[in-house]
């Protein structure tokens, strides 16, 4: 009997042991990006891409009761919040793809155009349009009084032609 | 290794010590801070989204960013773990503490908690400030073309960025020093020099990611960014009638003290929370995912 109550014990302790050992995390679908960008010399921004400065005198100005405020600019990307009357109502963003290749292909299946350049709804909140091949513009709503249409608006008052010579 | 952003974003706490605190703060900057935690609902939340492959779009692109090294994130990430200095094990005790909703700043817990002297209250208040400031760069980068632009940015926040600043003016600034908190702020540091910064942990844990060169020059660039926003956090009090009385109410929401034990409360505050690091990591995952959004 001491013999069984031993080995229980023992096993017990052991599968303690096990249990505690194995409390990681729990396997995440974000795994794969996360191993492959913390491999050896994995980036997510290249060298060659514009900065994010470049992008800015393309943005719409300041007009009739509406406000341009300037939120990120990081390396290939610059990003403006559009307010009306201080609340914050669509988020406008222009990108270089040459970070992100795979953002071009939605741009294969679009059926219209916005100043001659290939336009599509991305999400439930998103337009884009694709700028001489390369680079990315895009609004997303933040307020449902934002539509769809002023979406479509918006992004022609950026300065497209301009931005199609930056190189 | 350091640990994935979504692995952070997820590990937030809904209910401790902090939250508690941040909750208890509220009225300061009514309905600014949910306390949002899990990535791929903090995606969600930010985004609007709830298609499956979109989410794993956007997620899969924050992930990649948050790990380029040369894009900043990693940095930020670090500031704000970094100049919390949280005791876990106080937390710990103090929630098994709990009297229903509050915490019984009372016996046992009040001895394990040493008040700062003003001196050092005050170069910490600054140096978060300056944190703030050096993470915000790390994670937008330096927006616009204009310091009008640049200051257009800054005095933007809104949400968990504006919370962590209203902890920040209370429970680092009001309730440790006082209403004049910004003037003894500002006398302190026009009174030490290099050698007294040096001797400041917080300062000591984070100096490597302060700009100016050396301790002389580090001096200057925080003297320099609190001139910069003392007028932002003066109007913040002026605007609300903060006052300590006013932050002590608002604090008798989830922790029981006497009056007269404002600067342990204070203290027990600083190591028994990591509010920078809780809505820090809040603020950069929203940023990080509002770019992915983008850039998908």
């Amino acid at each position: 009997m001491i013999g069984l109550r031993k080995f229980l014990v023992a096993l017990l302790l052991t599968s303690v042991l096990f249990v505690t050992s194995c409390t990681q995390q729990a396997p995440s679908r974000f795994d794969g990006a996360q191993q492959e960008s913390t491999s050896k010399g994995a980036t997510a921004v290249v060298d060659s891409s514009q900065s994010g400065g470049s992008f800015n005198r393309y943005f719409p100005s300041d007009s009739n009761g509406y406000q341009r405020v300037y939120t990120q600019e990081k390396k290939g990307f610059a990003e403006a919040k559009l307010k009306k009357d201080g609340q914050e109502i669509a988020i406008m963003s222009i990108s270089d793809t040459l970070n992100n290749p795979t953002s071009v292909d939605k741009f294969k299946e679009s059926t219209s155009k916005i100043g001659g350049y290939p336009t599509v709804n991305q999400g439930s909140t998103g337009t884009a349009v694709l700028v001489g091949d390369r680079y990315q513009v895009k609004i997303r709503s933040k307020d449902a009084s934002f539509t769809e249409s002023d979406r479509t608006s918006w992004l022609g008052k950026f300065d497209l032609k301009g931005l199609s010579k930056l190189k | 290794m350091s640990k994935s952003i979504f692995e952070l974003v997820d590990n937030l706490p809904d209910n401790n010590v902090t939250t508690m605190m941040l909750r208890s703060l509220d009225s300061i900057v009514p309905g600014q801070w949910e306390n949002t935690v899990g990535f791929e609902n903090t995606i969600h939340k930010v985004t609007g989204e709830s298609d499956e492959g979109m989410i794993q779009q956007i997620g899969d692109r924050a992930v990649r960013l948050y790990n380029d090294k040369s894009q900043g994130y990693l940095r930020a990430m670090w500031l704000y773990q970094t100049v919390d200095r949280t005791d876990r094990a106080l937390g710990t005790a103090a929630l098994a503490n709990k009297v229903g909703d509050k915490i019984p700043l009372l016996g046992g817990l009040l001895s394990k908690v040493t008040p700062n002297p003003d001196k050092a209250q005050s170069l910490d208040l600054c140096i978060k400030l300056v944190v703030e400031l050096v993470a915000f760069c790390q994670i937008n980068g330096i927006p616009g073309d204009s310091i009008g632009d640049f200051v257009g940015a800054l005095s933007d926040y809104s949400g968990e960025s504006l919370m962590r600043m209203a902890a920040l003016v209370c429970v680092d600034g009001l309730i440790p020093l006082g209403p004049d908190f910004l003037l003894k702020a500002q006398s302190t540091l026009g009174g030490i020099g290099p050698k007294d910064l040096e001797s400041n942990s917080t300062f000591s844990s984070v100096k490597e990611l302060i700009p100016g060169g050396n301790t002389k020059g580090q001096l200057g660039f925080i003297g320099n960014s609190f001139d910069s926003v003392q007028g932002w956090m003066a109007n913040f009090v002026q605007e609300r009638n903060l006052t300590p009385q006013k932050v002590m109410g608002n604090l008798q929401g989830f922790l029981e003290f006497s009056e007269n034990k404002l600067d342990y409360v204070a203290a027990f505050i600083d190591m028994s929370t990591n509010y920078y690091e809780h809505t820090g990591t809040q603020t950069l995952a929203r940023r990080l995912i509002e770019r992915a959004i983008d850039e998908i």
